[in-house]
Order: structure tokens, then C-alpha cells, then sequence
């Protein structure tokens, strides 16, 4: 079977070159042909969404837009739908994370994009949500009206299953009409929501197309880059420097770059109750996803003068790790996957010969948890379940042990008093924190999260204000005028 | 067994025509031996790995060292400060060299001639030699450096000359050389970083310049690019050595060799890419899973595990980060195995520590 990936307003099928790509794991195998769109129909399709978008979307209240972006996730939701069961059954085996892990990671991402967490979005960002639709007094004095992009190009990475969906939410809610270059390594969710959509709302699936191309091959993606008004964007640094040196300078630029996630466990947390239950769901942040998310911990700080001591602690968490390891086992690595964890691990046990660390695991085992007892610097780990567990005196400590990487900073995890949690919040959001939250929710932004510290919804928009002086000049030329 | 006895060992042990697989192994376990009571940072890695010389019966059993320890540790059986010579990686990464310590350079000189000779020089007394790498006495920390300079003193006729000094290759008076060669009818050869034939290939292009050495003429290349030149696929490198001197791919031989080694690998020829690499008779390789360190059958590529019994007084087993697959009559070499940009949106370890440096 083969799987088209995409969503292609005013394009057939066999108008289309495709490129088929085969993924396999868990011993099968499903081909997906991704869509290669020749300059002359990349220009077409960027006119039309253009278009279409000033035509439809613009005049849709927002309240519409909610109602079918809701429709489309309750279908997502339900278990029996069609397309839900398609996506139980193809990401797995296209992204190599476990059955149990998309199902779940599915649902309780899913749940985030319903219409009161859609209408929590708008909240966030604007005080009054009603100036997507028309122009509302401002506080000010004068009117202020908020307009998305007219072309709204989202570039897409990673493997991270339904990622995609929250920036193309995000694009809907503000009315832009939307192209969404899918991420070669989970190409098909982006897709199968817009089709949703346009099945559910055709007009909105008239404003909105999923593309693809090869990262880089200058013929597919011209078109593109020179179409969007505003183009965001996932990746490394390189792939993101090498993107934004490609675009009109005119074109706004929002770049999201890879992350590292910490986390930071106060004594307090750590007496023989409370330890277990910890080490139970940093465990599961870890095993979430393989650490892929920018949100992932790669590193734990665990404060001594516990009941529990962090070596303990290493313990538990390692107990932990290996107990998921049987439940949801990893994935099938690549050789540099390997390879990075082959590496990561070799730095790590020769240090061990100093007798200041020790390793938790065999080779064989599918993760690895390094405790260290001398203080050190914030670093990433080899990935796919492999952590490291630094002690420190304080946690007071922790944010000039991180400060050095401020621009790979977002999520910290925090186990800790009410006091010292605001404490440690004031100074981590200093040095370059933008989010911080429980221990075992750092893979689950809530809803209207503030990803890297910005305004989902405001960073899109631009604002069309009408003027007190323009107000109150045209009341002078009223035709009711004395 | 003491150190000299180790060495008298050794020497008679490369002296030998060749050797079964137990022999080596015999061999293998003593150095082991050896190495655990002496190598104090060694010892305590094996015991880590529950392999000690009493636990471990064969040669495939014995630890080996990720290279990265020769920077982390200081390797050595005998006290370091007293080594004869002290090998340095060039320091790619971080900046941190990577150590290899010789108390004398009598069997790493053995070892190297002998298979020189017997892989290279292929029964010929000595050859013209041109040697684009600096001199041993401006790298004295070079194991590439000793290398060629042992070539071109045991191996090369009198005019044998190194072309690079401190101002890089010396074209003025490489090109008269190679004319002169070109013009007699004694085998020539030029020898090596693969990035030093880099710029002479360029040069010569942009002169219009090739020359077509005598027949029985040599390359070798080893090292790779490492950011020193363009990466030419070696194809396109092959092609152009054999175009800007005339000397056929299957005289062109790759030279594979570690500062954490005493013992090279050759090739028999780059007619074809990658070729099959072997060594001489003390040094063995393996093909190893990265993650749980064991053997892979021949054909399933992984990381070379390499056992060099002439470097004795370091560690003879290292872990490498070269891929390879084993094949009959030795390996195929891949490069280097490179670690993975996250499949997702977290930093991994290579673009972190890109940006630290800055």
C-alpha cells in the first residue's frame, strides 16, 4: 500500500511527480509518496492559497475556524474514526516509536487543540480575541484590528508524531492562509489534519495546502520561500541560518532552533516516599519520545542533603528506565544514533575511572544513566534514554551551571517547595528559561504554552489601528453632523 | 614479563614470516597481562568490565579502549615522563590531543618498516620519494610525521625530499622534480597527507599542468580531508592523482594509520572504492556492534576494533570511530562513524559543541 502524503488544493494526483520513500519498523514496512512540485506549481499553489485566503478565511469569524479545527480533533480523538486508526497504525512504523507511546502521546496532545483549549489560545494573546474579526475599541483610545499572514510558510522537523499541528493551529486561529512544508520524517499528520479540514470546512481547506520538498534542492522550494510573508520555522542553527539567508529580507522570520531540557530536584522531594514516585516520572520525560522533544530533560541536577541521596535517587530513576524499557521498548536506532550513544557513553565511563562517577547500565541495556558526583556544566546526552544525574550542594547552583547555553534554553522540570520553585524560576528565567514545569509534563506543554517564550498567536499578527484623531476627525464629516 | 622482555618479545615476533590466530593470541594475552598490572587507568577500565587476565582466555575478550580515552587518560606502562617520543592526535575536536607514549621507538620503527617494505616498497631497495607532509623535526609530535620521515631514511634514494615546510608546499621546486622523474625512466613516488595532494592537483590544473611518472611509480594518500582542503569523493580523488601523474589507481595506495597505533593499514590499490584493507601479521581488527561491543559477522558493518600487539606500551585493543565491515583478507574502511543530529527538535552533542566554541 502506498500512502500520498500531503494536501494539494487544485492539484490531481496524476498532475504530480512523486518521490516514494519507504520507512520500516517493528518488522513492517509502509511506502509513502511525497509530493514534488515542479516551480511553475509551486507559484500556482501559493497564488491560489493567497486567494483563497483573502476570499474565505479573512471573512470567517474566528469562531467558525474554531468550530472545524475542533471537529477535526474530536475525529482524531475517537478511536474508531478512520484516519485515527491509519495513524495508529502507519506512525509507528514511520517515526519507530512504540504503539503504546503514539497512541498515547497522540490523545493526550490532541486533547490540547478542543475548542475550550482553542479559545484558552486566543485568551492568552488577546486581551479582546474579537479583534480577529473586526476592529475593537483599544485601551488607548482608537481601534485595533489583528491580521494574520496572507501566506503563512511553515517549514517542519523532526519526528515528533502531530508536531506539526500546533504551529498550523496557530496559523488558522489568525486567519493566514497556510503552507506547511511536511518534515521527511513524519510526513503525514500535517496532511491528514488539513484534509480533515477541508472535508469538514471546504472553503477553510481551500486556504490551506501541505507540501513537501527535499531540504535544500533550490528548484522546489524557490517558489516558496519567495511567496511566504512570513515563514516559520524548525531545525538546527545551520539548517535555519542557511533558510533565512534565503529569504527576502522583507519576509518576517520565526525561527525555533533545537533545545536542551534540564531538570532540578530539591531535597525537599527527595525523602523515601516521594523519591519513587519522582524517579517514576522523569523517567517517563526521558522515555517520552526518546528525548527528541526541545522539551526533553537530557540532564538532572538532584540537590544532596536529602533523605534520599542523589546517587539513590540515580538509582531509583535507573530502576525506573529499565522497568520502560520493557514496557516501551526503544526504537530501532540508526548507526549514528548508535554511534552517539556509543560515544556519549564511552566519555562517560572512562570518567567513571576516577571513582567521582558511576554508570547505571550494562551495554546491552537500551538506556543508560551516568551519576556524577562533581558539579558540572549543563551538556547534552547521547539521546534516545540516556541521562545524566549531576549533584549539587543547592540548587541555587543550577542556573550559573546553565547560563553558558542560553540560546539552546527553554524547559526546565522542577521538583521543589513553592518558595524555592519561585526562587529558582525568577533566576532560571534570567538566564534563558522560557518554560518551566513538573517533573513528568515536560513532554506535554499545556495548552497556550508560550513555546520558546513567545506569543503563539501575537507573533503572527500584525495590527491595523485606526487612530483616536481619525475617530473623532470623522465624526466631523457625518452626514448627522450639527 | 618485564619490559625489555616484552620488547625482545615483540621484535622476534614481527621477525616471524607469519602467524596462526593462536600464536597471536598467546602473544595478545601476555601483553595483556602486561599492560593490566603496568597501565593503572587500564587496569581499572578492565575491571570495570569484568575482564581481568585471569577471566579472559582469548584475544577478542581483551577490553578494548575508546580512542577518546588516549585524551581523557594518560596510557602508558612505563613511567611517561621518561618516553623517547610522545604521539599527538592533530586535535580536530576540542582542541584536546589525544596521547600515545613510546619508551623507545624500536618496535614502532620495526613495525612499520617491515610492513613498509613488504606492502609498499614491494621488494624494491629504495625509491625516489617526494613527501608532502612536514618535516619530523617541525612536528615532532606527528606519528604521520615519523612515519615518512623513517620512509624516506630507510626506504628513499639520497634526492628523496620533503616539499612542505613553513610556508606549505614548495611548488618551485616539487614541479622540477617531478619533471626530472618524468623525464628518467626509475620509479617515482609521492607520499603523503591525502589533503596535502589537494592543493598540488588544483595548482597543477590551473597550470594545465600533468606529468605521467615512469612506469612502477606510487601514490600514497592517508588521513583523509579533515578540514584542511576540499572533500573530494574518492573517486574524484583517485581519478585526479591518477590523471595529474600518471600513476594508475591501482598503484594508488591508501595508507590507514592512528596516532593510538604503532602498526598501519594498506590497501593493495584504489582500482576500486573503498578496497579491502589489511595489515601484517601482529595486528588484528575486529567489527564491532557500537552499543554492546560485540563481534559482527563478516559483511555487517559496525566500528573497528583494532589489536596491535607493537603498541605495548599503551594499550594494544582501541575501539575506533571508523565504520568498517570485515570481508575476506581483511576490512572495508567507511570513515568516520559520525553521531546524529536528533531526529526531533532537541540539540544533540555536535551542534552544542559547535556553538561553545563559538
Amino acid at each position: 500500500m502506498i500512502e500520498y502524503a500531503g494536501h494539494l488544493p487544485g492539484l490531481t494526483r496524476e498532475e504530480l511527480r512523486w518521490r516514494h520513500v519507504r520507512h520500516s519498523a517493528w518488522g513492517e514496512t509502509v511506502e509513502i509518496a511525497l509530493p514534488e512540485l515542479d516551480e511553475a506549481q509551486a507559484q500556482a499553489l501559493c497564488e491560489r492559497v493567497r486567494s483563497s485566503a483573502r476570499a474565505r478565511i479573512r471573512r470567517m469569524e474566528v469562531a467558525r475556524i474554531v468550530g472545524a479545527i475542533d471537529e477535526a480533533i474530536a475525529r482524531l480523538l475517537d478511536r474508531q474514526h478512520p484516519l485515527r486508526r491509519k495513524a495508529e497504525q502507519l506512525l509507528p512504523i514511520v517515526t519507530g516509536y512504540d504503539r503504546e507511546t503514539v497512541r498515547l502521546g497522540l490523545t493526550s496532545y490532541l486533547k490540547t487543540f478542543r475548542r475550550p483549549q482553542l479559545l484558552r489560545f486566543l485568551a492568552e494573546d488577546f486581551a479582546n480575541p474579537g479583534m480577529l474579526d473586526a476592529f475593537q475599541p483599544a485601551a488607548k483610545g482608537g481601534f485595533l484590528r489583528a491580521r494574520g499572514p496572507d501566506l503563512l510558510l511553515h517549514v517542519w522537523a523532526g519526528n515528533v508524531p502531530a508536531l506539526p499541528l500546533w504551529s498550523l493551529i496557530c496559523g488558522l486561529l489568525v486567519k493566514a492562509g497556510t503552507v506547511g512544508k511536511l518534515a521527511s520524517a513524519e510526513p503525514l499528520m500535517a496532511g491528514w489534519f488539513a484534509g480533515l479540514v477541508a472535508e469538514i470546512d471546504p472553503e477553510l481547506g481551500e486556504c490551506l495546502a501541505i507540501v513537501w520538498w527535499k531540504g535544500g534542492e533550490e528548484a522546489g522550494e524557490a517558489a516558496f520561500l519567495r511567496a511566504a510573508d512570513t515563514v516559520m520555522a524548525y531545525g538546527g542553527n545551520a539548517t535555519l541560518a542557511t533558510l533565512r539567508a534565503k529569504l527576502p529580507i522583507t519576509t518576517r522570520f520565526l525561527p525555533h532552533g533545537h533545545k536542551i531540557g534540564f531538570g532540578a530536584i530539591s531535597r525537599a522531594a527527595l525523602d523515601s516516599r516521594k523519591a519513587p514516585a519522582l524517579a517514576r516520572l522523569a523517567a517517563q520525560d526521558v522515555v517520552r519520545y526518546e528525548q527528541q522533544g526541545c522539551y526533553s530533560p537530557q540532564l538532572l541536577f538532584v540537590e544532596r542533603g536529602g533523605m534520599v541521596a542523589p546517587r539513590e535517587f540515580a538509582r531509583y530513576l535507573a530502576h525506573e528506565l529499565a522497568a520502560l524499557a520493557r514496557r516501551h521498548p526503544r526504537r530501532q536506532l540508526s548507526p549514528e544514533e548508535a554511534a552517539s550513544i556509543a560515544s556519549w557513553r564511552a566519555a562517560q565511563e572512562l570518567r567513571t575511572l576516577d571513582g567521582m562517577s558511576e554508570l547505571l547500565s550494562e551495554p546491552a541495556d537500551s538506556w543508560a544513566v551516568i551519576h556524577v558526583e562533581a558539579v558540572e556544566a549543563l551538556s547534552p546526552s547521547g539521546l534516545n534514554r540516556t541521562l545524566k544525574l549531576v549533584s549539587v550542594d543547592s540548587l541555587d547552583e543550577v542556573p550559573a551551571l546553565v547560563a553558558p547555553y542560553r540560546s539552546f534554553l527553554q524547559t526546565a522540570g522542577i521538583a521543589a517547595p513553592p518558595a524555592e520553585l519561585f526562587r529558582l524560576a525568577a533566576r532560571l528565567g534570567e538566564v534563558g528559561i522560557s518554560r518551566i514545569t513538573a517533573i513528568g509534563r515536560m513532554t506535554a506543554p499545556e495548552a497556550g504554552w508560550h513555546h520558546d517564550g513567545r506569543f503563539s498567536l501575537l507573533d503572527l499578527v500584525t495590527m491595523t489601528e485606526i487612530e483616536h484623531s481619525a475617530e473623532a476627525a470623522a465624526e466631523g464629516f457625518a452626514p448627522y453632523v450639527d | 614479563m618485564t619490559q625489555a622482555e616484552i620488547i625482545e618479545a615483540l621484535l622476534a615476533f614481527i621477525a616471524l614470516p607469519e602467524a596462526t590466530e593462536a600464536e597471536f593470541e598467546a602473544l595478545a594475552l601476555k601483553l595483556f597481562a602486561y599492560q593490566f598490572r603496568n597501565n593503572e587507568p587500564y587496569r581499572r577500565f578492565a575491571l570495570q568490565r569484568g575482564r581481568t587476565p585471569l577471566s579472559v582466555r582469548r584475544w577478542r575478550d581483551i577490553p578494548p579502549v575508546p580512542i577518546t580515552a588516549f585524551k581523557d587518560l594518560t596510557l602508558s606502562c612505563s613511567p611517561p615522563e621518561a618516553a623517547e617520543r610522545v604521539f599527538m592526535t592533530s586535535g580536530t575536536t576540542q582542541g584536546i590531543r589525544g596521547r600515545s607514549y613510546h619508551p623507545t621507538l624500536a618496535v614502532y620503527d620495526r613495525s612499520m618498516l617491515v610492513n613498509f617494505r613488504r606492502r609498499f616498497m614491494k621488494g624494491r631497495e629504495r625509491l625516489g620519494m617526494g613527501i608532502l607532509f612536514p618535516d619530523e623535526t617541525e612536528l615532532p609530535n606527528s606519528s604521520l610525521a615519523h612515519y615518512l620521515a623513517l620512509a624516506r631514511r630507510e626506504c628513499g634514494t639520497p634526492e628523496s625530499a620533503v616539499f612542505i615546510g613553513a610556508n606549505g608546499l614548495d611548488l618551485d621546486r616539487l614541479l622540477p622534480v617531478l619533471a626530472q622523474a618524468e623525464a628518467g625512466d626509475e620509479p617515482y613516488a609521492l607520499l603523503g597527507a591525502s589533503y596535502s595532494f589537494v592543493p598540488l592537483m588544483d595548482a597543477l590544473a590551473a597550470r594545465g599542468q600533468r606529468f605521467a611518472l615512469p612506469p612502477g611509480s606510487l601514490v600514497l594518500d592517508t588521513g583523509g580531508f579533515k578540514g584542511q582542503s576540499r572533500e573530494l569523493a574518492p573517486d574524484e580523488f583517485y581519478d585526479g592523482l591518477s590523471a595529474a601523474f600518471g600513476v594508475q589507481r591501482s598503484s594508488c595506495i591508501n595508507m590507514y594509520g592512528m596516532t593510538e597505533l604503532s602498526t598501519q593499514f594498506y590497501d593493495d590499490g584504489n582500482a576500486a572504492c573503498p578496497p579491502v584493507k589489511s595489515g601484517p601479521h601482529w595486528i588484528r581488527s575486529r567489527v564491532v556492534d557500537p552499543l554492546t561491543g560485540a563481534d559482527l559477522p563478516e559483511g555487517a558493518r559496525g566500528v573497528l576494533v583494532h589489536h596491535d600487539l607493537a603498541h605495548f606500551n599503551c594499550v594494544s585493543a582501541i575501539l575506533t570511530e571508523d565504520a568498517g565491515e570485515i570481508v575476506p583478507g581483511g576490512f572495508r574502511l567507511f570513515g568516520r562513524v559520525d553521531g546524529a543530529e536528533s531526529k526531533g527538535c532537541s540539540v544533540a552533542v555536535a551542534e552544542f559543541l559547535a556553538a561553545a566554541r563559538g
